[in-house]
């Protein structure tokens, strides 16, 4: 019988659910008793209230536009300089024995930890934002490019060899499109990397978007709020998140 | 281009370890030059690029200061407290996801979503519930560490080679020998990948708070030093501290590759 | 001669295996019985789909959900048994042990202590030939290496059934020859009772004293074979008529089974348009 439910999709999920609501049930419960401190946690339900105060009075849909428009800057620069980056080391074997591991070293590196840096030379506005999130997601892309590209499978290469394509054409039509789905998954990591910086950054140092948003509420002693702002941050990367996967996921069959 | 030529000849030729070599301090030395002449071109505002020389003399003074190795312990102290906690309880529940396939489905979807998430957005909760302190800090480390470990614990156990569990439940051995010499041994791999996340990923949330409100530890040093615009100091302090995060990233990686290396 | 059921070390009753499965229920083994004398080298041997390796785990212990019994020296066994001794066909050693470590396996369970283990791992090492490999890792170890290894190791729980399944199967011709000696040989010296699970009828004629014959699924014992050959089982023996009679029988009774199985597979593979 365990067996089965274990089979099944939807009793672990709906299990998972109940857990969840649970605790919040519980959580409410043993605040309203003061059990639990409420100027330190602020019952769920005041938090509920706190989102669609949120929604309805911060502003919310500007501040979610400038933190995309920062995801999208930082987006795009690293697609285009992380694939070119990728393409022209993989091409120079001297080139990439050399920069690889300092770019896998790069990838592991704390850059966000730089970010009083980043001030002083951009100031405390969007600018340094996006270039935290650029220089910290750069080097996932061009690391997948050149896995991509060197990993392609060598009958693949040998088809294009027997038909004698030249160097530009083998490399339009086989090496490129073979590495494709590794490229998709370096330019997702890299999305991924860039948001968490950026949302970071803006709470930080208080400027953007939704980061902000958090620090402001904190700042304003807005108990319920913060909770509910964190929440409601959380949620929007979550749902960044699942939407890559989709589009991932979509594309992949074109491989 | 005749990139395919290339890729065919260059199998032939590998480059040379010394031409490498070569390359990269080639390329180490461009970059300082570039640097030494933006930083004397007054093209940028005062400090903002000093010279080499002034950045060395930082660094020197830094290393040479009592008060910066109480820092570095301050802050290496919540580091290890973060990883502890949080390494410590996603080891333990990653153990459990891993082992059971009705709770993975249940509850790991979660971990996996909220595990890309910016995590310094906690610090203001983190200093209600635990103060303006230390414990704060290591809250929100703990925090950040704790989801990368539990999911590749979780995915580590699906990994193990099922024979090897049959081996020891025809020994009949007891479950924590279960757990102490076949699964933990055998999942050595993700475990040392699982830290060596788990670790970055503390010591940027630990060093973040503290660069937002704290006032000691390495993450201060740097907040500070940007305060009074004291841009050699600053730049001393990334330095250093970007040399002791990639060293210890590289000494686990080492340890871990080091196992395997005995092993193959 | 039949094995007397009150001497006998292990006995099977009546066991029945069904697998419930996404196509309905299947019975991999059926009414499966037999008793084992002690000393004695026992082989089941069968088609693919025979059930073989459903019944290695039943007497092994790990699989419990059956109906019949099987019993250790009388007591009817629950789970791995501490006299029964497992091994298993694929890869089994710890590949982050040295060979002297996995080899002590056994003895560290129970809490035996350092030096008298390791002492005791070396005399089951050199019982295998591996003598002098204590300290090397099973990484740098060949495959047939690593089989003995895991075999070391079982027999280093000194246990009083040695129950292999197809242990030589991963293995080419020329090691699993030489293996197959060296298990008779311990086997020999040890005076262990063993059961050898296999397909290779040659292999299970050489070694055995009696051969189990599967039919094909549902398992059930097709026929029960005494081989009297004498032993040393040395070439001059494999070479003789007796023996080549014996690998006759055997193979007749295992080519009806075997063309079932196929039959089986084809018609299945025609109902699904896709392998089973």
């Amino acid at each position: 019988m365990s067996d089965r439910l274990s089979r099944s999709r939807l009793a672990p999920a709906a299990a998972g659910l109940a857990a969840v609501g649970l605790g919040l049930a519980a959580a409410e419960i043993m605040i309203r008793a003061d059990w639990i401190n409420r100027f330190i946690v602020p019952p769920p339900s005041e938090v509920a209230r706190g989102i669609s105060r949120i929604v309805l009075e911060e502003h919310i849909g500007h501040r979610f536009l400038l933190t995309a428009g920062e995801c999208l800057a930082a987006g795009l620069m690293i697609t285009v300089l992380g694939v070119a980056a990728g393409v022209l080391i993989h091409r120079f074997r001297l080139l990439r024995q050399a920069t690889e591991t300092w770019i896998a070293a790069w990838a592991a590196a704390p850059v966000v930890l730089a970010y009083p840096l980043f001030m002083v030379i951009f100031g405390r506005n969007a600018w340094t934002i996006i270039m935290i999130g650029f220089v910290a997601a750069l080097p996932p892309v061009i690391l997948k490019t050149i896995e991509g590209l060197s990993t392609t499978r060598k009958v693949l290469v040998d088809v294009g060899r027997s038909f004698n394509l030249t160097g530009t054409q083998q490399f339009w039509k086989i090496l490129f499109p073979a590495a494709l789905p590794t490229i998709f998954v370096g330019v997702r990591l890299g999305l991924i990397f860039a948001l968490i910086n950026i949302v970071g950054v803006e709470f930080l140092i208080n400027s953007g978007g939704l980061g902000q948003l958090i620090n402001d509420l904190a700042e304003r002693y807005d108990l319920a709020g913060t909770y509910a702002a964190i929440f409601f941050v959380v949620l929007v990367s979550v749902a960044f998140f699942m939407t890559l996967e989709r589009i991932e996921r979509w594309l992949r069959p074109i491989d | 281009m005749a990139a395919t030529d290339r890729l065919t000849a260059n199998a032939r030729h590998e480059p040379h370890a010394a031409s490498v070599t070569l390359l990269r301090a080639a390329m180490i030395l461009a970059l300082l030059a570039l640097w030494e002449f933006l930083s004397h071109t007054g093209w940028f505002y005062r400090d903002v690029v000093p010279s080499l020389l002034a950045i060395g003399r930082a660094v020197l003074a830094l290393l040479s200061r009592e008060n910066y190795y109480y820092n570095l312990g301050v802050t290496a102290g919540e580091v290890a407290a973060a990883l502890a906690i949080g390494g410590g309880t996603g080891l333990v529940v990653g153990l459990v996801l891993g082992s059971n396939r009705f709770l993975a489905r249940a509850f790991e979807p979660y971990l996996y979503y909220l595990g890309p998430t910016p995590k310094i957005i906690f610090f203001p909760v983190m200093i209600m519930w635990f103060g303006v302190d230390s414990p704060s800090k290591v809250a929100l480390g703990s925090l950040s560490c704790f989801f990368p470990v539990a999911l590749s614990v979780a995915a580590g156990m699906r990994q193990i080679d099922t024979v090897l569990i049959r081996v020891g439940r025809s020994f009949r051995a007891s479950a924590l020998q279960m757990v102490t010499k076949i699964y933990l041994p055998a999942m050595r791999h993700p475990i040392m990948n699982g830290v060596r996340l788990g670790l970055g990923v503390a010591l940027i949330g630990t060093l973040l708070a503290e660069t937002k409100l704290s006032n000691k530890g390495i993450g201060f040093l740097i907040i500070n030093a940007y305060s009074t615009f004291d841009m050699p100091r600053m730049y001393a302090n990334l330095i250093v501290l970007f040399v002791l995060a990639i060293g210890a990233n590289s000494l686990i990686g080492r340890l871990g590759g080091a196992a395997t290396a005995a092993r193959r | 001669m039949a094995a007397d059921r009150d001497s006998a070390i292990l006995t099977a009753d009546d066991v029945t295996v069904r697998f419930a499965t996404p196509e309905g229920v299947i019975t991999a083994v059926e009414d499966v019985s037999f008793a084992v004398e002690p000393g004695e080298f026992l082989s089941i041997i069968g088609p693919s789909g025979c059930g073989k390796s459903t019944l290695f785990n039943v007497i092994g212990g790990l699989l419990t959900s059956h109906q019949g019994t099987v019993r250790v020296a009388g007591e009817i066994i629950s789970g791995p048994h501490p006299s029964i001794g497992m091994v298993f066909q694929e890869e089994s050693t710890f590949p982050w042990r040295t060979v002297s470590d996995n080899v002590a396996f056994p003895l560290e369970l129970v809490g035996m202590p350092k030096r008298k283990r390791i002492e005791r791992a070396r005399r089951f090492i050199a019982m295998v030939g591996l003598a002098g490999f204590e300290n090397r890792y099973p990484g740098e170890l060949s495959g047939g290496m690593r089989q003995r290894v895991a075999l070391a190791r079982t027999l280093a729980s000194e246990p009083k059934i040695l129950l292999m399944d197809e242990p030589f199967a991963a293995l080419d011709e020329q090691t699993r020859l030489l293996l197959g000696d060296k298990v008779l040989q311990i086997q020999q010296q040890l005076r262990q009772t063993t059961l050898l699970i296999t397909h290779n009828i040659t292999e299970a004629v050489q070694m055995s004293d009696r051969i189990l014959v599967m039919t094909y699924r549902p398992g059930r014992v097709k026929r029960i074979v005494d081989i009297n050959l004498p032993r040393p089982r040395d070439s001059e023996i494999v070479g003789s008529e007796a023996f080549g009679r014996y690998v006759a029988q055997i193979w007749n009774d295992l080519r009806e089974e075997a063309s079932r199985g196929m039959r089986d597979a084809e018609t299945h593979a025609l109902d699904h348009e896709a392998p089973p």
